[in-house]
């Protein structure tokens, strides 16, 4: 797909800025796919979709005045002229606009060029692996393969391209009760004896789920979080939880933190690190973030994402965040607490493996809501007795994060972003799973 | 584009079916915070999605290229895939599950994206958001402006040939206060999207809006915890579009009830057997499945394969009656559905989605409700939400709420939650305001499916009172 190529957006996106006044400036920066999905269920195929395609977004300054648009890109030869026109178009309503006094400005951020385009089997050839392996199993869930873009270019000169070849399998296998067991296989290296015994292992843990359901009483309890439950605990903080804008605006959720009224526990420590690879370092206007930045350290706070936008407007210090100043790359480090020792550690109480639609119940005091979901059980003296009904929990992060937090695992699991509204996504986080002395679960 | 003159050309590919759906979605945002400009955005997606069936199984090719021989690739590729997915055919389809609808439909927006220029929405919004400044506290005065036009056209090798054309516009605005007890948030306007134009902007009426949300924002501040007891609970239109579109449309998608979407959005504690026997709420609950209603948010001619949509009850006297499936879904469950089998845009496949899901007016007037209450509470404007894979166990959050004391109206308190079982829930609804109380939402947010698809739905609702109720404040 030409539209995917670095030479040629860099071909097109100079043609359009050498069409630029001296009083303009502009960013332009592409996103595009060729993707492979496959809908799965009783392990079986639902619907199958090829999709191709990319867009440009334009930032577009005039003096002290901004606009964005964006167009379809196909590589096609009418693309130039439509950007032309969109240019001209935005020209002509930037003047009715008021001006930006928090804008920023492109400048010349280097030129970085990354791509990992391991070949992999065809599409259908790893569909029928998957399909072949989850024989007799109802497995449901999502098949994805093929090639993602990020690129950004601006009127400064500077150039980031990130290209990547990659594939998921995001499913969950089910018992005759309805009970289930997720799970994830994701890489851009294919191997189908990695990818059987992968879903073996959840047929191993689903065998668990056949035991009769233990009803758990509304109360508090002691509570293990596996590394996907603590993974959807850091989605929700990415909203306003560590944002310096949200904070500034009133919407932030870590209030008392930023404000040093508070710490979480000293064994908690978060960061943004882009060593995990599976994110571009650049953001969306082509700022570089820091290769790591801290923004709990030892359960104080250090830093929250801090966009320049909002630098320039609450006179602080850009860390090069997103516009939403959401976590890109987080990492939770880990503590001590051995795989084999987490069932004794519990002693009676619960094993969450994951957590499911999270939500505030009070954002002031960092509390939050959300359902237990998947293989969770009821552990006691150190055993697994049953799995549980689904629990609806209320608990704050200063809690969980903080007062609560008894251990964190000595191990973490790489869990890839699979979201895919409008594109697929790129980027995920590495997280361990967290022990707690109480959780409260209300319903 | 002649999508006709390019289906002629994939006929020779020999597949059992093909269609092609052109989408192109033109969008202007526009946002003042502290009567500061904050952006414009023009976006435009165009793009074309080729449908083929092949031994009874659908496959999907999209692209945003409009090279006819590049469209024909994605149309070979499709067939491809759709013979090699045959072999793992979860159920196998034929033509009878895609209508030869003809038709055209334009929404009653007057003023698209044609008619945009941004000199005259940004007077507004700055008018607004100086129009909220009624108190050093109230620390951000947001005001928004969205405006969308969608054109579809659909042709199918069965005749098929559907046109759409729709506008959608809605003002959101929101005050935050702050001080030394604590933040507080209200907000107008986010959940009403609908089907009109630029035209449809009463200047004056959001100035008035305006100032209430800044007001409100500050009387919160001042305001008490809400108390945590069960007593009776009175939701306005604004809370229960999410109250319908969490408890009611999503448990009643057909392709939850099969199993499809298990892995992401969840399952249904609704089961097939269940369609014509379960009492899913209080005999004075009525729920309509209604694309037809003028203006509403999803409002349309035909769902994205062509089925024509009509309004149907999925809830009457409090039984349930009928599912939110297309045809697809329809036949795998052998069970009445809707036309509802739609896509995000050209680059999905259309799946089982809601539209207008609405709850109908009753007879109550707001005044009875309020007279009839003990000790209860009257909650407005969602700002939280969560429930279960199943639908079930529900927790919901709004911004403003005023307790309710021997039959009247008392001190507004903040934070006001409450909890609870769906069907449990709907069987305790004990009065239904009627026409004077029923207001028409629509949300553009609607998350679901594998890839994931966001989708415009529209819910209206009048002021409904439920008996004993858990609720609960915020705090530690």
């Amino acid at each position: 797909m030409k539209a995917l190529d670095s030479t040629y957006f860099e071909f097109f996106s100079k043609f359009i800025l050498r069409d630029l006044k001296s009083d303009e400036a502009m960013t332009m920066t592409l996103n595009g796919e060729e993707t492979f999905f496959a809908r799965l269920s009783n392990a079986k195929v639902r619907q199958v979709t090829n999709i191709h395609q990319a867009h440009i977004d334009f930032n577009f300054i005039k003096g002290n005045k901004v606009m964005s648009y964006n167009m379809p890109f196909s590589a096609a030869e009418g693309d130039m002229i439509i950007a032309l026109k969109k240019l001209n178009q935005a020209r002509e309503w930037i003047e009715t606009l008021p001006e930006d006094p928090y804008l920023v400005r492109p400048k010349f951020y280097g030129v970085t060029k990354e791509e990992t385009l391991n070949i992999l089997p065809k599409n259908e050839e790893m569909l029928g692996v998957v399909l072949d392996a989850a024989a007799g199993v109802d497995l449901a869930g999502v098949f994805s393969c093929g090639d993602i873009v990020r690129a950004t270019m601006n009127s400064e000169g500077q150039f980031h391209w990130f290209k990547t070849r990659n594939f998921y399998l995001d499913y969950s296998l089910y018992n005759s009760n309805q009970k289930a067991v997720k799970s994830l296989y994701a890489g851009s290296i294919w191997d189908n004896n990695e990818l059987r015994r992968n879903i073996q292992d959840s047929q191993h843990k689903l065998s668990l789920m056949d035991r009769p359901s233990k009803k758990v009483e509304r109360g508090e309890y002691r509570v293990y979080l596996a590394p996907s439950a603590v993974g959807e605990l850091l989605g929700t903080l990415s909203w306003g939880g560590v944002s310096m804008g949200a904070h500034q605006r009133g919407n932030g959720s870590l209030k008392d933190l930023w404000q040093k009224k508070k710490t979480l526990s000293p064994q908690f420590t978060l960061k943004e690190d882009y060593s995990l690879g599976l994110s571009p370092r650049f953001n969306e206007t082509g700022e570089v973030s820091p290769a790591d930045l801290l923004l709990v350290e030892k359960g104080e706070y250090k830093n929250f994402l801090v966009s320049t936008r909002t630098a320039n407007e609450y006179k602080v210090e850009s860390n090069m965040a997103s516009d939403w100043e959401s976590m890109r790359s987080p990492v939770v480090t880990t503590g001590d607490l051995s795989r084999e020792d987490i069932y004794k550690e519990i002693g009676t109480g619960l094993y969450l493996s994951d957590l499911h639609y999270l939500n505030w119940s009070d954002r002031e005091t960092a509390r939050i809501t959300g359902m237990t979901r998947y293989a969770c059980f009821w552990i006691e003296n150190g055993e697994v007795v049953a799995p549980i009904e689904d629990l609806r929990f209320d608990e704050s992060y200063y809690s969980i994060f903080g007062d609560a937090l008894e251990r964190i695992t000595n191990f973490s699991e790489v869990i890839p972003s699979t979201g895919s509204y409008f594109q697929r996504d790129v980027g995920g986080l590495r997280v361990p799973g967290v022990l707690l002395s109480q959780f409260k679960f209300t319903l | 584009m002649n999508l006709k003159n390019i289906l002629s050309t994939l006929n020779n590919l020999g597949a059992e079916y093909i269609s092609l759906r052109e989408v192109r979605s033109r969008t202007i945002n526009l946002s003042v915070r502290n009567e500061v400009f904050e952006g414009l955005s023009s976006t435009e997606d165009h793009g074309i999605m080729v449908e083929v069936m092949m031994n009874g199984q659908f496959a999907h090719g999209a692209t945003n290229s409009f090279d006819p021989a590049e469209i024909v690739r994605v149309a070979e590729e499709a067939k491809k895939q759709a013979i090699e997915a045959s072999r793992f055919s979860l159920s196998k389809f034929s033509i009878e599950e895609r209508p030869a609808t003809v038709g055209e439909y334009k929404s009653p927006g007057e003023k698209g994206i044609d008619h945009f220029h941004p000199a005259e929405p940004t007077k507004l919004l700055m008018a607004l958001s100086n129009e909220m400044k009624v108190h050093d506290h109230i620390i951000s005065r947001t005001a928004s402006l969205y405006l969308t036009e969608m054109d579809t056209h659909f042709v199918a090798t069965n005749g098929a040939d559907v046109k759409q054309n729709i506008i959608r516009t809605a003002v959101g605005i929101s005050a935050t206060a702050q001080s030394d007890k604590g933040t507080q948030r209200r907000s107008f306007g986010d959940d009403q999207s609908s089907q009109y134009g630029l035209e449809r902007f009463d200047t004056a009426k959001l100035l008035v809006e305006a100032k209430r949300v800044a007001s409100e924002a500050m009387e919160l501040l001042e305001a008490e915890e809400c108390p945590t007891e069960t007593m009776d609970l009175i939701l306005a239109p604004d809370q229960l579009y999410l109250q319908i579109h969490e408890s009611i449309g999503h448990p009643l998608e057909l392709d939850r009830i099969l199993g499809d979407e298990r892995n992401y959005a969840g399952w249904s504690f609704v089961k097939p057997a269940d369609f014509g026997s379960l009492q899913y709420g209080s005999k004075l609950m009525n729920v309509t499945f209604d694309p037809t209603m003028v203006g509403q948010n999803a409002s349309y001619f035909s769902d994205d394969i062509g089925n024509l949509a009509t309004k149907e009850f999925l809830i009457k006297d409090g039984l349930l009656l009928r599912g939110l499936g297309g045809l697809e879904s329809q036949k795998r469950l052998n069970l009445p559905g809707v036309a509802s089998q739609r896509a995000t845009s050209w680059n999905r496949a259309p799946i089982d989605r809601m539209a207008n899901v609405n709850l109908e007016p009753g007879s109550s007037t707001l005044a009875d409700m309020i007279k009839s209450v003990k000790r209860g509470i009257f909650m407005q404007s969602n700002r939280s939400w969560s429930i279960d894979d199943y639908r079930n166990k529900f927790q919901f959050g709004c911004e403003f709420a005023r307790l309710i004391e021997d039959g009247k109206l008392t001190k507004v308190v903040k934070n006001p939650n409450y909890r609870g079982i769906t069907a449990p829930f709907w069987n305790q609804l004990k009065m239904v305001g009627d026409k004077s109380t029923f207001e028409v939402g629509g949300l553009s947010n609607c998350g679901k499916g594998e890839p994931n698809q966001v989708i415009f739905v529209g819910h209206a609702s009048p002021v409904c009172l439920f008996s004993n109720i858990e609720v609960f404040g915020g705090g530690k």
